[in-house]
């Protein structure tokens, strides 16, 4: 096998820096969908750790075969929510990884909203805990207020049902809250 | 409470999010150096390992009946040759699963992505099926005519009867190991532990998968 000139391992070591930066910029610029994610299918914060950090490790897994046609947010979304419905199917490898980083990838600092916002917010990630795994999904896009056109591209079913399914799950939530 | 206030207080919490959700950029960088696999090709190892193995005993009993044709007692080469079979089916289910796993991106729409995945895992059930279709033939393949002939008539019902239960036995589980008696006390007993819980979440999900393609046939 032919060896590197120290010109040619510098090269490659600054891709692969530059990539490892781009990557930390798309992860920062959309770490609110991670957490809402890893929030809406995990309730212990252990696990919730635990399943941010393995979205995060799959993203970066997938961030070389990015596909530009879609925005960066449909991308994350496809595969927070992949690796989320797949979770329990890994219970090994997980704790191995979590080994050499025993802090938290993302952490909510202090916050300042009233006490009764705070309660209604926790009702609704209640509500949508309680869903099955698909409409977790839906629930999520449609309080995101992602267009159509989206949230049929990151499921993978026609507008036509997404509007349905959104009918539906409006009627739910409304049901839940009114019944709290 | 109305749709609009709904959205509102999602977007409260969206707010707070955006002011103090933290991202730890240290540990984040340390995650694109762990040389950890990708969430499929993690499953390939042990796949392939069973494949393997299941190949060369197949090769080993297939040499076995094809140069023992002529002088070994049928009950052998039958209960061999059905258990090969059997064998080669299941490492066919193997070889399936290991072309879904390359097939599958993650970055796919989520339905297509885990229909994928929730069918690599339900395959599962059917290679404990077939394998306990084998059952009857480890009663059988050591009989020859002579112990048939001049056996005692006591050990010969009561190989009888063990070959009979072993048979009802591996064709009642067949018939029977399915997702809806995943709550009956023996299915449990079967496929209790942890490493059966993603199988039966799979075909859970197999349901939820299906009403969403069927409603978007449907429209």
């Amino acid at each position: 096998m032919q060896q590197l000139t120290r010109e040619q391992q510098f090269t490659i070591s600054m891709a692969i820096e530059n990539n490892t930066d781009a990557f930390l910029t798309v992860i920062n610029a959309n770490k609110g969908i991670i957490y809402k994610v890893a929030n809406a299918y995990c309730k212990g914060s252990e696990d919730r750790k635990d399943l941010v950090q393995e979205i995060i490790l799959q993203l970066w897994k997938s961030f070389d075969k990015y596909d530009d046609q879609y925005r960066h947010s449909t991308w994350i979304y496809r595969i927070a929510l992949n690796v989320a419905i797949s979770f329990y199917r890994k219970e090994t490898r997980r704790k191995e990884i979590s080994n050499p980083i025993d802090e938290g990838l993302l952490y909510v600092a202090d916050s300042d909203v009233p006490k009764n916002v705070e309660e209604n917010i926790r009702f609704m990630q209640q509500c949508i805990s309680e869903l099955k795994e698909l409409d977790k999904a839906m629930m999520l896009l449609y309080l995101e207020e992602k267009p159509h056109r989206e949230i049929a591209e990151i499921i993978g079913i026609s507008e036509t049902n997404v509007a349905t399914k959104i009918g539906r799950i409006k009627t739910l939530l409304k049901q839940k809250f009114a019944n709290k | 409470m109305e749709d609009t206030e709904i959205l509102n207080l999602w977007k409260t919490y969206d707010r707070k999010l955006e002011e103090n959700l933290v991202l730890n950029r240290r540990n984040a960088d340390d995650i694109t150096r762990l040389k950890a696999q990708s969430l499929l090709t993690s499953m390939k190892p042990l796949k392939i390992f069973t494949v393997v193995v299941g190949i060369l005993w197949v090769a080993f009993v297939d040499v076995l009946i094809v140069n023992l044709f002529h002088v070994a007692n049928p009950f052998f080469l039958i209960s061999a040759g059905i258990q090969v079979i059997l064998t080669k089916l299941a490492i066919g289910i193997y070889l399936y699963q290991l072309i879904i796993i390359d097939q599958t991106d993650i970055s796919e729409p989520i339905l297509a992505t885990q229909e994928k995945l929730a069918s690599l895992k339900s395959t599962t059930i059917w290679v404990t099926r077939i394998l306990f279709l084998q059952l009857p033939v480890w009663t059988t393949f050591y009989l020859n005519d002579g112990m048939l002939e001049s056996g005692s008539t006591w050990l010969l019902a009561l190989q009888f009867l063990i070959t009979a239960s072993f048979t009802i036995l591996a064709i009642w589980l067949f018939v029977n190991i399915k997702y809806e008696n995943r709550d009956k006390k023996w299915f449990r007993l079967i496929f209790d532990g942890k490493e059966w819980t993603p199988v039966i979440k799979s075909i859970e999900l197999l349901d939820q998968i299906k009403t969403y393609k069927n409603e978007n046939a449907g429209l």
